[in-house]
């Protein structure tokens, strides 16, 4: 179940919108940053307030990168894997990553706090390599920036 | 209207016309996978690619996309266009799984075709296919995601032309995936148009799976059945058993497509417990001598009590060539005047319909789509017709508005206003309207009506409807003033017996204002119509008959394919009735109560197996064409000859190791053939007038069929109703007693139909069992609390002497005061004698807090 | 600094956008009261239209003509989508614009609105954004405080509410029909028109679909007339100055404001800062993604839509990745390819099963599985990528294609060699 203020929130967006349904993907991002991802049951949820049915919202939910559908880590670590970071080595940053983390690509670490995905194009190709964890974006990648960041990460999760 | 020449041939055709259905006027069959007239245009697929050489366009473009224009000459068979339609078939046969073999679309797959057709035969790419999960859908459709090609119609047809919500496309790319949010029963009643409309094998018929090759197939036209409607069919067959149904396009009636209950509910006709024999005291007997034995029984109370001792019961649900044959022998024989209607109070209803249908004012289905505006009085389509919130569906999406008058819960897949007032209120609400009509000038652009809408002395005053009501009713009026073509719905189930002329009043005042629209009945049979036509006494019906036999003086019965046991609504009275009956001479195809009460039974056969016509409640005749020989379907008549042969069952399933010189179960015959036989056994040649031709029969029983010649019908069929109906009806006077005052301690008890399993026919059908659910009433939230009730309660209901089972439903879109009970194959509603029509609060009991309610499927 | 006159980046600054208080003291807003106190629509329509102002997105097309495609009976509310969809790889000028100077995007689209008398606006931003989005959120509410949004704005009768749409984030939402579906809650398919958006938009009212560059640019052109605008670029026919993000290996990757018409080369040598040492030009894309790859012997052609048409490219977006010696072309082109293949909304057979048989060809050659009969099938199948549903497919084919075209050697050595020579 929805926390009040997270729903009355929801609820408030979509009297707002001309259609429930233009507020879709908002309902499902922020359900999705309270839940960490969006399980059936928060599908349904979600529907019942859009009135949309769930396959409806599946429709969009299985459409966008954004939207995860299965449970994910803490942090979920989108890596850019297109034209300008290929060419600065996004794979060899990739290969590091994996091994770092112990995970595959689409996998979840084995202390269930990182997944790491793909993603194309972020926008940041004068930054490039970037990744995005969390909506924080990291670029000009290297192994020890990205070895540094995760080893922020890590602590930040142990502490709290 | 443009002229454009494609492949060298000259057409004209209307403007908005789409370059591939020119094409497809003149012959030319343009490759495609996503267009589907009724589903208009897409571009999904690529397949129709043709190239336009002069006019506004150029080079390759797709025929389903552009509009035939003035000028344009097209290519179908240009090289380029050529090299990429076979380009467009290898990228769709990339991940195919080639198991053509083992797929129930194999020799009716548009993909086989043209990928044959088109010339697509090596293999280049190498990649790894992609596969998918396939989901469970339910017991009709099954599913194989691997063999889709992406054409969308399924998901179009299914929300957008159906309205219904639980499938669609899923995921992106190369991975997109057409399915449900979970594995589930497809909630739409239409799901079965998937099988047709899907170009290759993703959705197949799971009834008929692995039973059939499709060029093994006998096919012929037919008719569904299951409703009044009458919606064409392509019955398919195999081995004396139909197996599949299709939709078949119609000008008037159906677009091509069926209900579920229309295309899986045809079970009955194979029933395994079908009568197939004729039977003397339960016991087989050759057929022409259980003719003879029943003539003989029928001379015989002729002889001692006269001929009106001989009373006959048709129904709507046999075919125009019997009821015609049983109306001839009851008047060749002297007999008492046949009935038609089990339910003398729904033959009244019916016959009020037909008389008020005029060739102006009926719409036919297909006009349906085209209203601007749809006022559904005592109508629950869904459930009663599905193919008409189908209908109504595709007006709606033209921007229809759509006004439902009804007492029930009424689910209809389209945003519609639902007026829910009593059965009593209709009338009420019907005669206000029409005096509104009457005074409002109609002609004059729209303008806002006065609020309240002014109306003659001492109407409104007594009818009193709540204000929520009362501003509804007033929209209502206010779409019905701006509308150009509106259509009145009306049904015959739940209304009371003036409603249908007051509808169609509405309906004419409506029509000579705006030169448009018309009223569209729902009849509770397909042949309700061709049965109202026959039933020509007014006075009299089944209700005399039984009241004869009680007194003595009708002492023979001949039930010819009806079932009064189940339609007659007060059942412990009628089955007290038959015990002092003489003799009961039944006629069916199916194994219902009353054929086995019979003392002689004759069997008849199926639409199917010797074709025949029905009149749709437009008062639309079609024929139905044979589709197979008679006889036990192979597989029955194996296992049969296995049991008697070893005592068990099993062994193979071989052809039939039966040893007889006849068909196995071929001994039934059409139903007039039967009655044909029986009138020889009964009339002296002389008398008779007729001994082949069941149409020279039904020409001098229905004056509007005799000038035709019987022979071929149009495609369409033929309009049997009169120019002009015989004139607006009387006003009546405001019925007030009826209503019910809150304090009042009852409900008044609906009987009515769902979608799955209250019709007769396809209630024989085993795979409506899997779809009809638990039996359940519904009451308004008031009336729930009133008695004490919640939903999810397991009720009794006990009158007098019978009593149901069912659990509730509270909803909140019904009307107060009254209990809608469907009539489930489950529960003996007959016995709940509905004569009366209303259940006092004490007799509605709880039995149980704990039983859980069945949702129903939607 | 540079050279050219900023416009878009007049008040841009290290690490901080410009405030409503420093953009008013530069002028801002005052185009809109000016608009909104002596414009009519048709007024501000013509003051666009003279200045030749052309849609930033990529197709160039010209603003106020599709202003005007609005037709004048036609119903209300009407909306304005700024596109803010940047998903096309090599393109971020929406993000350092949006960082830079928000008003005069927030200012541009008050004044459009006012044009089409839209009276809700959508900014479409990606996901990955969010803090271009929270930037936009928190300006436009404090524009609205200052009155230059919300109802009567600047005591007219004119009233408008932005609203700031995160899309889920996919590259087809940015083609303009495939937005109003996403915006809409539906699945983000292309339409194809008719009825164009303009006619039939946004639930079924006329809707027009402009990229936030070109909306930014409105509000200086009604400040300093359609002269001033037309002088600003290198060329007649492209006036006014234009984003250009350079990105790959050169040494200052970023986002330049230069003139319409800029030679690529003095982009690339001298904006950018020429190629990392010990890097050769060995090609480029000059407008994102789906373009053509430009080889050095082009490097001379001027950055504008009709001059980079005419040597048969285009300008697209105006992202332009750089490719050095070192890099294979084939291996970036399967990345493209990649790209676009997962990209592909799945609507129409070419785009959602060519892609990946494109893919699946390329990813052969360039792993030294490929077969001499793969080019022709590659060249006849980019060709016929033109005849899907919308640009996406022939966008994606356009690196393929332009690598046969100039790069054919290269990928016979992968065949020949059986594996990729870079390698």
């Amino acid at each position: 179940m929805l926390p009040a203020e997270i729903k009355e929130t929801l609820l408030q967006r979509i009297a707002h919108a001309i259609h429930p349904r233009e507020q879709a993907i908002d309902v499902m991002t922020i359900m999705q940053s309270h839940y960490g991802y969006m399980s059936d049951e928060a599908m349904e949820e979600a529907g019942g307030l859009l009135d949309m049915t769930p396959l409806e919202l599946e429709e969009l939910a299985t459409f966008y990168n954004f939207i995860y559908r299965r449970p994910v880590g803490r942090y979920v670590l989108h890596i850019c894997d297109s034209t300008v970071c290929w060419m600065n080595g996004h794979e060899s940053l990739l290969q590091h990553l994996c091994t770092l983390l112990q995970v595959e690509m689409g996998g979840t670490s084995p202390d269930g706090l990182f997944t790491l995905l793909p993603v194309c194009c972020l926008g940041y190709c004068d930054h490039s390599p970037a990744m995005i964890i969390n909506q924080v974006i990291y670029g000009d990648l290297t192994r020890e920036k990205i070895d540094s960041v995760i080893h922020k990460l890590r602590e930040q999760a142990h502490a709290s | 209207m443009p002229k454009l020449t494609i492949d060298d041939l000259e057409i004209e055709v209307p403007p908005g016309t789409k370059v591939i259905d020119a094409a497809e006027q003149l012959g030319i069959m343009i490759p495609r996978f996503c267009y589907l007239k009724e589903l208009g245009p897409a571009g999904a697929c690529r397949m129709c690619a043709v190239k336009f050489l002069q006019g506004p366009f150029k080079g390759v473009q797709m025929s389903c996309m552009v509009d035939a224009q003035d000028g344009m000459v097209v290519s179908t068979n240009d090289p380029e266009a050529v090299a990429f339609r076979k380009q467009v078939i290898e990228w769709l046969m990339l991940n195919h799984p080639h198991d053509c073999p083992v797929c129930d679309e194999g020799g009716q797959c548009l993909l086989q075709d043209e990928t044959v057709s088109g010339g697509h035969g090596l293999r280049r790419y190498l990649g790894r296919k992609r596969t998918y999960r396939d989901q469970y859908l339910g017991p009709f459709i099954a599913h194989e995601m691997n063999r889709c090609i992406h054409c969308y119609r399924c998901s179009r047809f299914y929300q957008e032309y159906a309205g219904y919500r639980d499938l669609g496309p899923l995921q992106i790319a190369d991975r997109v995936y057409f399915g449900r949010f979970k594995d589930g029963p497809l909630e739409s009643p239409f799901s079965g148009n998937l099988v047709d409309i899907c170009p290759t094998g993703v959705y197949t018929d799971k009834t008929a799976r692995f039973r059939v090759r499709h060029w093994d197939l006998e096919r012929a036209p037919s008719l569904c059945i299951h409703c009044s409607l009458g919606c064409h069919t392509v019955a398919n067959a195999r081995y004396r058993e139909v197996v599949r149904i299709e939709g078949r396009s119609s000008g008037k009636v159906n677009a091509g497509f069926l209900c579920d209950r229309g295309r899986f509910g045809f079970g009955y006709a194979a029933h395994p417990e079908r009568p197939r024999n004729a039977k003397i005291a339960a016991q087989n007997v050759p057929m022409s001598a259980a003719v003879r034995e029943a003539g003989r029984r029928l001379l015989e109370i002729r002889e001692s009590s006269g001929a009106e001792a001989i009373a006959v019961l048709g129904s709507g649900r046999s075919c125009l060539e019997t009821l015609g044959m049983v109306q001839h022998l009851s008047r060749v024989g002297k007999w008492t005047a046949p009935d038609f209607f089990e339910n003398p109070q729904m033959e009244r209803k019916v016959k009020a319909i037909v008389s008020q249908l005029d060739a102006r004012l009926a719409v036919s289905l297909r006009d349906v789509e085209k209203a601007d505006c749809i006022l559904a009085i005592g109508v629950d389509p869904v459930n009663e017709a599905p193919m008409l919130a189908l209908a109504m569906r595709q007006a709606f999406r033209k921007d229809a508005k759509v006004v439902v008058v009804d007492p029930r819960p009424i689910f209809l897949p389209m945003r519609f206003e639902h007026l829910a007032v009593s059965s009593a209120r209709i009338e009420t609400l019907l005669q206000v309207l029409l005096q509104v009509l009457r005074q409002t000038d109609l002609a004059a652009p729209p303008a806002p009506l006065p609020q309240p809408i002014q109306l003659s002395e001492g109407l409104l005053s007594e009818v009193a409807f709540d204000s929520s009501v009362q501003a509804q009713f007033h929209a209502l009026v206010e779409t019905l003033v701006g509308s150009r073509n509106p259509v009145i719905l009306c049904g015959s189930g739940v209304v009371g017996e003036s409603v249908s002329s007051l509808a169609a009043d509405c309906a004419e005042v409506l029509q000579n204002a705006k030169g448009k629209g018309g009223i569209f009945y729902v009849l509770p049979s397909a042949n309700a119509f061709g049965a109202a036509l026959l039933a020509s006494s007014p006075e009299h019906s089944f209700l005399d008959t039984v009241e004869g036999i009680e007194n003595g003086t009708i002492q023979a019965l001949v039930v010819v394919e009806s079932d009064p046991l189940r339609h007659f609504p007060d059942g412990p009275r009628l089955q007290a009735a038959l015990t002092k009956l003489q003799f009961l001479l039944v006629l069916d195809y199916l194994p219902s109560e009353t054929v086995r009460r019979a003392d002689i039974f004759l069997p008849t056969c199926t639409l199917f197996e010797v074709g025949g016509s029905f009149i749709n409640q437009q008062g639309r005749l079609q024929a139905a064409e044979k589709v197979h020989a008679v006889g036990t379907p192979i597989h029955q008549a194996t296992d049969e000859a296995m049991r008697s042969a070893r005592g068990e069952e099993g062994g193979g399933k071989h052809p039939p190791r039966m040893y007889d010189l006849g068909i196995p179960g071929g001994e039934p015959k059409a139903a007039w053939e039967v009655l044909d036989a029986l009138m020889e056994a009964l009339v002296p040649v002389a008398e008779g007038t007729w001994r082949e031709d069941p149409w020279e029969v039904l020409k001098q029983e229905i004056p509007l069929l005799a000038s035709w010649n019987g022979r071929g019908y149009p495609a369409d069929g033929l309009h049997v109703v009169p120019e002009k109906r015989p004139g607006a009806a009387v006003a009546l006077p405001l019925e007030t007693e009826a209503h019910t005052s809150p304090s009042e301690a009852s409900l008044q008890l609906l009987l009515v139909d769902w979608t799955f399993g209250t019709e007769e026919l396809s209630q024989y059908a085993a795979v409506m069992r899997q779809v009809e659910g638990e039996p359940f009433l519904c009451m308004h939230p008031q009336d729930a609390e009133r008695c004490g009730l919640a939903h999810g309660d397991a009720l009794e209901v006990r009158l007098e002497e019978g009593s149901i089972r069912a659990s509730l439903k509270v909803r909140e879109n019904m009307a107060c005061g009254v209990m809608v009970l469907p009539r489930h194959g489950r529960i003996q509603w007959q016995e709940l004698r509905n004569l009366s029509g209303r259940v006092p609060f004490e007799c509605i009991q709880k039995i149980s807090t704990d039983t859980q309610v069945i949702e129903d499927l939607r | 600094m540079s050279r050219y006159p900023q416009v878009l980046f007049q008040n841009r600054k290290l690490k901080r956008i410009n405030t409503l208080e420093e953009y008013c003291q530069s002028g801002g807003y005052q185009a809109l009261a000016d608009v909104l106190r002596e414009y009519t629509p048709q007024g501000v329509c013509a003051a666009v239209q003279e200045a030749g102002l052309r849609g930033r997105g990529g197709a160039g097309f010209p603003a106020a003509k599709k202003w005007e495609s609005v037709p004048a009976d036609g119903a209300f509310p009407r909306f304005l989508v700024a596109n803010s969809d940047e998903m096309e790889p090599g393109t971020f000028k929406d993000r350092v614009l949006i960082h830079a100077e928000p008003h005069t995007i927030i200012e541009g689209i008050a004044i459009a609105a006012y044009t089409i008398q839209a009276s809700k606006a959508f900014i479409f931003v990606r996901p990955n954004y969010e803090g271009s989005a929270a930037i936009l959120e928190r300006e436009i509410k404090r524009a609205e405080e200052a009155g230059y949004l919300g109802r009567r704005i600047l005591g007219s009768d004119f009233s408008l509410e932005i609203i700031v749409h995160l899309s889920g984030g996919r590259y087809i939402c940015g083609e303009g029909t495939a937005l109003l579906n996403a915006l809409m809650g539906k699945r983000p398919n292309p339409i194809k028109p008719p009825p164009y958006p303009t006619v039939k938009g946004l639930w079924d009212r006329p809707t027009v679909v402009n990229n936030i560059e070109t909306l930014a640019n409105v509000p200086h052109i009604i400040r300093n007339g359609p002269d001033w605008f037309k002088g600003l670029s290198l060329v007649e026919k492209s006036p006014g100055t234009k984003l250009f993000c350079v990105s790959g290996k050169v040494k200052s990757p970023g986002c330049f404001e230069l003139p319409m018409g800029t030679p690529l080369r003095e982009i690339i040598e001298e904006h950018a800062g020429g190629l990392l040492e010990g890097s050769e030009f060995k090609a480029c894309l000059p407008g994102g993604a789906s373009t053509r790859f430009l080889i050095p012997e082009q490097l001379d052609v001027r950055m504008d839509f009709d001059s980079m048409g005419e040597i048969g490219h285009r300008m697209g977006t105006g992202a332009i990745i750089v490719f050095d010696q070192k890099t294979c072309l084939v291996g970036a082109t399967l990345n493209l390819i990649q790209f676009f293949a997962r990209e592909s909304c799945g609507w129409c057979t070419p785009c959602r099963e060519g892609l990946p048989y494109l893919r699946d060809l390329l990813w052969r050659i360039e792993n030294g599985e490929g077969k001499e009969e793969y080019i022709p099938t590659i060249r006849s199948m980019c060709k016929d990528m033109w005849n899907s549903f919308c640009a996406l497919a022939p966008g994606a084919a356009s690196p393929v294609e332009s690598l046969l075209t100039y790069f054919e050697d290269e990928v016979h050595e992968h065949i020949v060699q059986r594996k990729c020579p870079f390698q």
